[in-house]
């Protein structure tokens, strides 16, 4: 309790109420306005001074222009009978605009309705004389200079979700929820035969719906449900091929498959039950069937194998269980125990896809997988004093990996295998944490874990220098993880906490087998700090600094003036995050804030190419050549003042001053001189475009106005 | 005369006349509040009355806790013991410096809360490592922060602070601008590993992108094994949430002769060759287009290397 106020309200109503009468039992209502549901609606323009193709993906803000600021929160409760209403309506003048209105008789019955569009703006501009980019129909012009235009990849999701509640009685209620999402728009992709731009093109919906019961009782908790899923995709092919430049159609179409309708449904049970008052059990059993058996387009004119499908008839099978314990064995001691079964078996039929010619080096089948785990967990906590408890944990994880082997060669390896495979992981995992408190304002914690993964020998691939890796995951590692954190709070007003946090992995490798990735490590700093700097103004800052590191090494082949290379790539990503905040009453009326974040991030790309044969470092095709990958320096400042004034006692006009600063040198889009990146060498010749820099300052004004 | 000036009078003449006719103190928002609303109000640094504002407001839920529901009796907490030179905390407090054990914190709340999403709270990495219902929760607040997606992620980040930073990152899910939250993936209450809201990785993720579920006529193994292994869905420095770039992603998996073993490397100009543009643009990507899966029964190799 805070001794700041010394007057407190009940004893201002009673004093009113009991001294002054009824007369001025009219400041009671007060204590109304404190405790009854509060409504705010905020209306208002912004206007963004430049655009913001980065920093504007998802609020619906990417461009320079004005926006409507428009949001509400509308809470009626009729307090006779319980019954909520509550609309919540959040950027109404934007493209990211959402709402959700919800009817509710507590503890009873409620129904409600949502929608929210989430638009996405790709950051990149793309100028192309590709025609139909994100249709299921692209033509991509072969003049080398042809007039490109502008387009713009982005996708807006459509969702509208529907609710309804009742509670059946005795502990007892049912639920369902329905949504369905409509999702469109394009997004970068490619021609798949040649390095040339395409556009997919995303027309879909996706529904969910779920339908569950729920039952607790003071010793048994049980909850069952249906729930399904389907997707649905307007296109399944899309056909590109070039054009001259008179715009005839070249013949070489060449056709991109795409994701075809699924659906999945799943039932479910979770339960758990007291066997005491201090010990517990869990369990969850879970099956779920997604099939996929839709036609398989085929563009005109395209070769297909006799045997190949035309449909699929895939089917996933997933099937779930799990037991657990918990126990509070003493007051001391507790300890949980639990035990996974996750089945990820994929049923569909093993057939042959593609076989060109005689004999199969290059057949295809389809491969339908399967992940089996089981993972088993032991964990004890023991208080040692008040203040000191130590927790120490085991979890041993076994998982069988299967994958058909149909097209073998003489050697009975398996033709179209390019990745190496294991049948069989194991995982065992040990950690010990201590926790204390080391004074009244001192408080910390440590944790140390180690896990051990490895399997049997790995299946062979189809070539030998495949062979030589390790796949990351798959392969043997041992990893370390180690966290320190303390939570000090020198002054009643002033909060620090600290944070730091090690890992490290060392990928198992064998003279055989020395590729893939041989160690990571991931370091975590972060300070953060709160204070009150009176009873009207508070700060809060934080830093952090972040790094990850991988070495990895490889094999390089001879291929096109490159000569047989081993390749030790150091890559290094280097965070460092500032945010800082400062909010209070500047005056009786007038309140304000200010909010700073500041992220860095380099990324690295060192490679050693220590040359093991004849040719050169890169490889060279037709006069072009390659250079190693420079550094990446992603900045972002966003800067944000606040100021609301109170006009009368519900409402208030709020004030926003933003600015934003963006820099990159990603060379993502970009050849080594540092020019647009351009697509092929005999077609349109498309760019995709990012701004290096970008700058904007935001403007906005808010009447705000409260009731109740 | 001032309307403060005016209640402090009153309020010494009442004191007075209550030592004398001790008039039954009214509740203000729960049954039975009155002996805690006496001391505590909107005054304190958390304000209680508020609470009404809420679910647990609600009187005409015969449901409805009161305050002694979550805090217990605590009757020396009200009544100080004339030995005691600091009066008792309630039988059950909540705030940072509470020295209720956290078990018996979240045990207030499972009294009514146990079902649905928290039946396996007691499992989950929260529950077992020193976080209550009230770690996150302002219960007595109108707005309780973290059930709103637009702040839920502070509250999150908390802890998570290597989140915050992730977060923070070019590409990210749309957390940040509001449109997403934690809890749209992570079931913060739940026993799943990761806590997520589905079963495993790829489950939770095909909520929202249910296209890659497939299953395909030609399955790309990590995608159905965990997105995870290729994607960093908390925000990275690269498109699409990678966690490296190609060719260094691909090569973590492959080290085919030709040209997927090529090293990393920027094209000098306008090529076609794919063994110099495994880092530019979409890199490895550029061909391999639908490397989630594919659908083409086209009788080509390449149909079975996500390049059709």
């Amino acid at each position: 309790m805070s001794s700041k106020h010394i007057l407190k309200l009940t004893a201002l109503s009673a004093a009113l109420a009991g001294a002054w009468g009824p007369a001025l039992a009219q400041e009671e209502p007060s204590v109304a306005e404190l405790s009854k549901p509060e409504s705010v609606v905020s209306l208002g323009i912004g206007y963004w001074s430049d655009d913001r193709p980065r920093l504007g993906i998802y609020d619906g803000m990417p461009d320079k222009g004005a926006y409507g600021l428009l949001d509400a929160l509308i809470i009626k409760r009729d307090d006779a009978t319980g019954t909520w209403f509550t609309l919540d309506a959040r950027y109404l003048g934007l493209d990211s605009r959402e709402f959700r209105a919800e009817w509710l008789r507590q503890g009873d019955i409620g129904v409600s309705i949502e929608y929210n569009r989430i638009p996405y703006a790709s950051p990149f501009t793309v100028m192309t004389a590709t025609q139909g980019l994100g249709t299921s129909m692209q033509r991509v012009p072969t003049p080398s200079a042809p007039v490109l235009g502008e387009w713009q990849a982005g996708t807006v999701r459509d969702g509208w979700s529907a609710g309804f509640f009742k509670n059946l009685g005795g502990g007892t209620d049912f639920r369902v929820s329905l949504k369905n999402e409509h999702k469109e728009g394009g997004r970068l992709w490619g021609r798949g035969g040649a390095a040339e731009f395409a556009a997919e093109p995303i027309d879909s919906d996706t529904r969910q719906l779920e339908a569950v019961v729920s039952h607790a009782g003071k010793t048994f908790q049980i909850q069952g449900g249906y729930y399904g899923s389907s997707y649905t995709n307007r296109n399944s092919l899309v056909d590109t091929a070039n054009i001259n430049a008179a715009g005839t159609t070249l013949t070489n179409p060449f056709y991109l498959s795409l994701p075809l309708d699924n659906q999945a449904h799943q039932l479910y049970v979770n339960g758990a039950y007291n066997f005491t008052d201090r010990t517990r059990g869990t369990f969850k059993v879970a099956y779920t069937r997604a099939t996929q058996d839709e036609d398989i387009p085929v563009g005109n004119g395209v070769p297909v194998f006799s045997g190949a499908p035309t449909h699929l008839d895939g089917r996933l099978d997933t099937t779930l269980a799990q037991l657990g314990v918990n126990s509070r064995a003493t007051s001391n001691l507790s300890w949980l125990a639990s035990l996974r079964y996750y089945n990820s078996d994929e049923k569909t039929p093993q057939q042959r896809v593609v076989q060109p010619a005689a004999g199969c080096g290059t057949c295809v089948d389809t491969t339908p997988l399967g992940f089996k785990t089981l993972t088993g967990r032991l964990e004890g906590t023991y208080r040692l004093t008040a203040g000191t408890s130590l927790i120490g944990g085991l979890e041993y994880s076994d998982q069988d990996r299967k994958v058909p082997f149909g097209n073998l060669n003489a050697t009975g390896v398996d033709n179209q295998r390019y990745v190496p495979w294991r049948v069989e992981l194991e995982e065992l995992t040990y950690y010990v944490q201590g926790r204390r408190s080391l004074s009244e304002t001192l408080n910390g914690s440590i944790r140390y874990g180690h896990s051990k993964r490895d399997g049997p020998d790995f299946t062979l691939t189809n070539e030998a220098q495949s062979d030589m890796i390790n796949p990351i995951h798959i392969a043997d590692r041992d990893r370390d993880k180690f966290r320190l954190m303390l939570d000090w709070s020198p002054l009643q007003a002033l909060t620090l906490t600290f944070n730091a946090e090690y890992a490290k992995d060392e990928y198992g490798h064998s003279d055989t087998r020395p590729y893939g990735l041989r160690d990571g490590s991931a370091t975590l700093y972060s300070i953060d700090a709160a204070y009150s700097i009176s009873d009207n103004w508070q700060m809060t800052a934080w830093y952090s600094r972040d790094s990850a590191k991988a070495t990895q090494l490889g094999q390089r082949a001879v291929n096109n003036g490159a000569a047989e290379a081993v390749k030790e790539a150091n890559l290094e990503d280097i965070g460092d995050t500032f945010g800082a905040g400062l909010k209070g009453t500047i005056a009786p009326r007038l309140k304000g804030g200010i909010d700073l974040l500041y992220s860095k991030n380099v990324n690295k790309y060192p490679e050693a190419i220590t040359l093991t044969g004849a040719g050169g470092v890169f490889p060279t095709v037709a006069g072009v050549t390659g250079a190693p990958l420079p550094d990446i320096e992603n900045k972002m400042t966003r800067l944000k003042l606040y100021a609301s004034y109170a006009l009368q006692k519900h409402s208030e006009v709020r004030f926003d001053y933003w600015h934003e600063l963006w820099q990159t040198n990603d060379w993502t889009w970009m050849f080594a001189s540092g020019t647009p990146f351009t697509y092929g060498t005999t077609t349109d010749g498309t760019q995709v475009i990012q701004q290096p820099k970008q700058s904007a300052n935001f403007f906005g004004v808010r009447y705000i106005y409260r009731m109740q | 005369m001032k309307l403060a000036h005016l209640a402090l009078l009153a309020a010494l003449f009442s004191a007075g006349a209550a030592a004398q006719d001790k008039p039954a103190r009214k509740d203000m928002v729960l049954n039975g509040d009155a002996k805690c609303t006496r001391c505590h109000n909107e005054g304190d640094d958390y304000p209680v009355l508020a609470i009404g504002k809420t679910k647990h407001g609600t009187m005409a839920d015969a449901r409805t806790p009161t305050c002694t529901s979550c805090h217990g009796e605590s009757d020396s907490h009200i009544n100080k013991p004339a030995s005691a030179t600091e009066r008792p905390r309630p039988d059950r407090s909540f705030g940072k410096h509470s020295k209720t054990p956290l078990e018996e914190r979240s045990a207030a709340c499972l009294t009514c809360h146990q079902g649905g999403n928290r039946i396996q709270w007691q499992m989950s990495a929260h529950s077992n490592r020193d976080v209550a219902c009230s770690s996150c929760h302002q219960i007595h607040a109108a707005h309780d922060k973290v059930r709103d997606k637009l702040t839920q992620p502070d509250t999150c980040f908390t802890c998570h602070k290597e989140q915050r930073a992730q977060i923070n990152r070019p590409w990210h899910h749309p957390v940040p601008e509001g449109k997403m939250s934690c809890s749209s993936c992570h079931n913060v209450h739940g026993g799943n590993p990761k806590q997520l809201v589905r079963d495993s990785v790829t489950e939770t993720c095909f909520t929202c992108h249910m296209e890659k579920r497939g299953p395909f006529v030609h399955n790309h193994p990590p995608v159905q094994e965990d997105c995870a292994i290729c994607h960093q869905p908390h925000g990275t420095t690269i498109p699409s949430l990678l966690k490296a770039r190609p060719p260094f992603l691909c090569q973590e998996c492959h080290s085919h002769t030709s040209h997927p073993s090529q090293a990393g490397a920027l094209p000098g100009g306008r090529t076609i060759s794919n063994s110099l543009l495994g880092s530019v643009g979409r890199g490895c990507l550029t061909c391999h287009t639908n490397i989630h899966g594919s659908n083409s029964t086209q009788n080509s190799a390449t149909a079975g290397r996500f390049r059709r």
